[in-house]
């Protein structure tokens, strides 16, 4: 029943692909906000935010670059100011030295020009603040500034070339007062030139701020536009989601269930009046309880509170709601606990009318159980037929080869059971007194094949429960099956037992070729929650029919990799399967009403009026040879009490 | 209501109309209107740093001066009347412009702030004499921007 080859395979989501595409031409480059993808707007907005993006990159980088160009033209309006105090600088100079004081004109000829030379060519001057870093200045662009620049220039040449005239001369060249005249005239055309192109350059810049106040304007009345455009496809698309939802939630026939953290029902979806023929309005308010089955009320309210102590998780829950006409409707439930978030503060349930699958389920099941109770009467007769035939044999090679038909008959009855079992209908077969857990195994491995390769050690003396007898031993049956089944014939398996704290375990131990860790997860899934009855049951039917019968009396089954290479198979007997101190064991057992009981308990068991069949260790009692290996524990195989039907 | 692609089309021609308005209205230059000259006209030219005229002597009567600043900076036209010849006008006390105040000078008229490649007509009614055209910025007429005009 393991080691069978997964048929599930990794299917990639479909709704992440349409998730992923739909989207076309230029909304391709919108950045997937979570919010976007929340809403699916990214075909409406695909054009919309690039055109916003573009429109905002547009107003940042011209900021910049205006805000850049205007410190540099408020450095150049300083700049071309400054030359009048400079021209006359220099006029000072030249006539200064003239009369014999010192100074140095060729300096002050030099500074007039540099502030020229770097305005119509760039380069750098010293910043204003002082602070000694200086500033790039780029060549002048526009055409008048640069003509009055170089106008500038060729009268700075000329007031220098006049002084150096003077200069030269002195006071007695007869043209040193032309040459004065001259100085003072350039130096005034000068002045006139300077100003002249600091108020084109002051110009330039009020311009240049007016384009840019301009286009700031219009930029913002775009990026406004743009926003409105935005806010409306935004608005709407949130309406067409919201529409769209109050649909889906009122036109599905599944229910949508709020619950308080106290079962008090905070939401139910519309769709209710379809299910359960309640009106929503009049089911909020009240308790999910109410509307429970009782026999699931238990089961319902461990969930619920299972679920309401762990946010965020999410569990299945099955069960019946009554119906506004008293009838009750099977429903499958997905509980989520979103108590957390802030929107819904509750545990939302998806509910599910599964009536007809459960009616559709309890036919198919009943159809197991017809088939498998007949074939389990033919069995049991066969193996009536069986024994008679092994009274009257004296041969011994004969008696050997029933002794293997009366096995062979036995393993088909387990597995009559089996279909029992996943049919979903309890055992009849009931014990009436308490029966040593010792009998309980051998009992267990009087159905399997391979009960030599067994060794049994450390059973502790207690005694079961007569109810769980049955199928404890044939839950046992099932795992030592399993554990010879997949472990090499020249290798041992170990049953062994120890206290623990809620119960008794039994370990089931093999040699063999071992699991998988992804195959003993899925494994032990299978055990904890075992599948109604379909295509993968059949395939792995031993850990199915295990887990069923673990889960009617609160069994833990469990499987681990063995230390020695095999599989250990660790089964928790909850306490309350124990018979308590003052129950006799069935190895004595007293006649039940209406049953037969071997009067020697290593006697084989005798049929029952009822036609039930005594299970387990007749053929070991037998036959001595066949008879378990159970290491430390010698006792024979012991006979039990007599099961009620 | 479902938005067809003509639907949307149409909405956001609308929408943006009133964008594209506004840009129309902020990015209109001011025009400028230049009056039809009147009377003689005079065609000056002004440059660094001279006044050039195509005609020194004109009939009385309205006389429009066409001027023409042909750059390279900034320059100004002043017309006055004066017996004075051209190049001994009265200076300011700086000695670096004409003192439009002074005795014997009749202002008549004037263009200021001729940037550039400006154009600006001065429409000026002359009765017979002589007359001085000249800029009046800091060393333009001493630097040679002045020229003489007879009105007969």
């Amino acid at each position: 029943m393991r080691r069978s080859p997964s048929a599930e395979a990794g299917a990639a989501s479909a709704t992440q692909r349409r998730a992923a595409g739909g989207r076309s031409g230029i909304g391709r480059l919108v950045p997937r906000l979570p919010i976007l993808g929340d809403l699916h707007l990214g075909r409406r907005l695909g054009w919309v935010i690039p055109v916003l993006i573009v429109l905002v990159t547009a107003i940042l980088g011209y900021n910049a670059r205006a805000i850049d160009q205007q410190r540099g033209s408020a450095l150049v309006v300083t700049i071309a100011a400054r030359q009048r105090a400079l021209v006359e600088r220099y006029t000072k100079d030249v006539l200064v030295v003239v009369d014999g004081f010192q100074a140095d004109p060729k300096e002050s000829g030099a500074a007039v020009r540099q502030p020229v030379d770097v305005l119509l060519d760039g380069g750098s001057v010293r910043a204003p603040q002082g602070d000694g870093s200086r500033v790039q200045i780029p060549p002048a662009r526009n055409w008048k500034v640069r003509r009055k620049l170089e106008q500038d220039r060729r009268l700075i040449d000329e007031l220098i070339r006049t002084g150096d005239r003077v200069m030269d001369g002195g006071r007695a060249d007869p043209g040193y007062a032309a040459g004065v005249t001259k100085l003072r005239v350039l130096s005034a055309q000068l002045s006139s030139v300077s100003n002249d192109a600091a108020q084109e350059i002051t110009q330039q810049t009020e311009a240049s701020l007016s384009r840019l106040v301009r286009i700031e304007i219009a930029l913002g009345l775009l990026s406004a536009l743009a926003a409105l455009a935005l806010g409306l496809l935004l608005r709407r698309a949130g309406a067409e989601q919201a529409a769209q939802f109050r649909s889906l939630v009122n036109n599905s026939s599944d229910l949508i269930t709020v619950l308080a953290p106290d079962g008090t029902i905070t939401y139910q979806s519309p769709s209710v009046e379809r299910m359960l023929g309640r009106r929503a309005a009049d089911l909020v308010g009240t308790a999910l309880g109410d509307l429970v089955h009782p026999d699931d009320q238990h089961h319902v309210n461990i969930s619920l509170t299972e679920l309401v102590e762990t946010p965020g998780a999410t569990a299945n829950l099955g069960c019946r709601l009554q119906h506004e006409d008293g009838s009750w409707r099977h429903v499958d439930s997905i509980c989520t606990n979103l108590a957390y978030d802030p929107r819904v503060n509750g545990l939302v349930l998806n509910i599910r009318d599964v009536t007809e699958q459960a009616a559709l389920r309890k036919s198919i099941g009943d159809l197991y159980h017809n088939l498998a109770r007949r074939s389990q009467g033919l069995v049991d007769l066969q193996l009536e037929l069986i024994e008679e035939l092994k009274r009257g044999e004296v041969d011994p090679d004969r008696r050997e080869e029933l002794f293997r038909i009366d096995q062979l008959a036995t393993r088909m009855r387990r597995n009559a059971e089996n279909l029992i079992v996943l049919s979903g209908v309890e055992q009849r077969r009931r014990w009436s007194e308490p029966v040593p857990l010792r009998d309980v195994v051998k009992a267990a491995l009087a159905e399997v094949k391979a009960y030599s390769r067994v060794q049994v050690a450390g059973i502790h003396d207690l005694t079961l429960s007569g109810q769980a007898v049955s199928d404890v031993a044939h839950l046992l049956a099932e795992l030592v099956e399993n554990a010879t089944s997949f472990s090499p014939p020249n290798t041992t398996v170990q049953i062994s037992g120890d206290p623990a704290g809620s119960g008794y375990v039994l370990e089931v131990e093999d040699r063999g070729i071992g699991m998988s860790d992804a195959e003993v997860v899925e494994a032990n899934r299978r055990l904890a929650a075992p599948l109604a009855a379909d295509i993968a049951v059949s395939r792995m039917m031993g850990f199915h029919v295990v887990g069923r019968l673990a889960s009617r009396y609160g069994i833990k089954v469990q499987l681990r990799h063995s230390w020695f290479g095999g599989v250990s198979a660790q089964v928790l007997l909850p306490a309350v399967l124990f018979a308590s101190a003052g129950e006799r064991p069935a190895a004595a057992p007293s006649a039940p009403a209406g049953g037969v009981v071997s009067p020697d308990p290593l006697l084989p068991a005798e049929i029952t009026g009822s036609g039930w069949r005594q299970r387990a260790y007749l053929p070991l009692r037998r036959h001595a040879a066949p008879a378990p290996n159970r290491g430390g524990d010698t006792d024979a195989p012991a006979e039990a009490g007599e099961p009620v039907e | 209501m479902a938005w067809t692609r003509a639907r949307r089309r149409w909405a956001w021609a609308l929408a943006l109309m009133p964008a594209a308005l506004a840009l129309v209205v902020l990015l209109t230059v001011e025009r400028r209107h230049e009056p039809a000259p009147l009377g003689t006209p005079v065609n000056v030219r002004l440059d660094d740093f001279h006044v050039r005229r195509d005609v020194a002597v004109v009939p009385a009567g309205p006389v429009s001066f066409l001027i023409l600043n042909q750059g390279p900076t900034t320059h100004q036209l002043h017309v006055i009347r004066t017996d004075r010849a051209p190049d001994k006008l009265p200076l300011q006390r700086d000695g670096l412009t004409v003192n439009e105040d002074a005795p014997g000078l009749d202002h008549l008229g004037e263009a200021q702030g001729l940037d550039i490649d400006d154009r600006r007509t001065l429409v000026l009614r002359l009765a017979p004499g002589h007359y001085v055209m000249y800029c009046n910025l800091e060393g333009h007429y001493l630097g040679g921007m002045y020229a003489a005009l007879t009105v007969r």
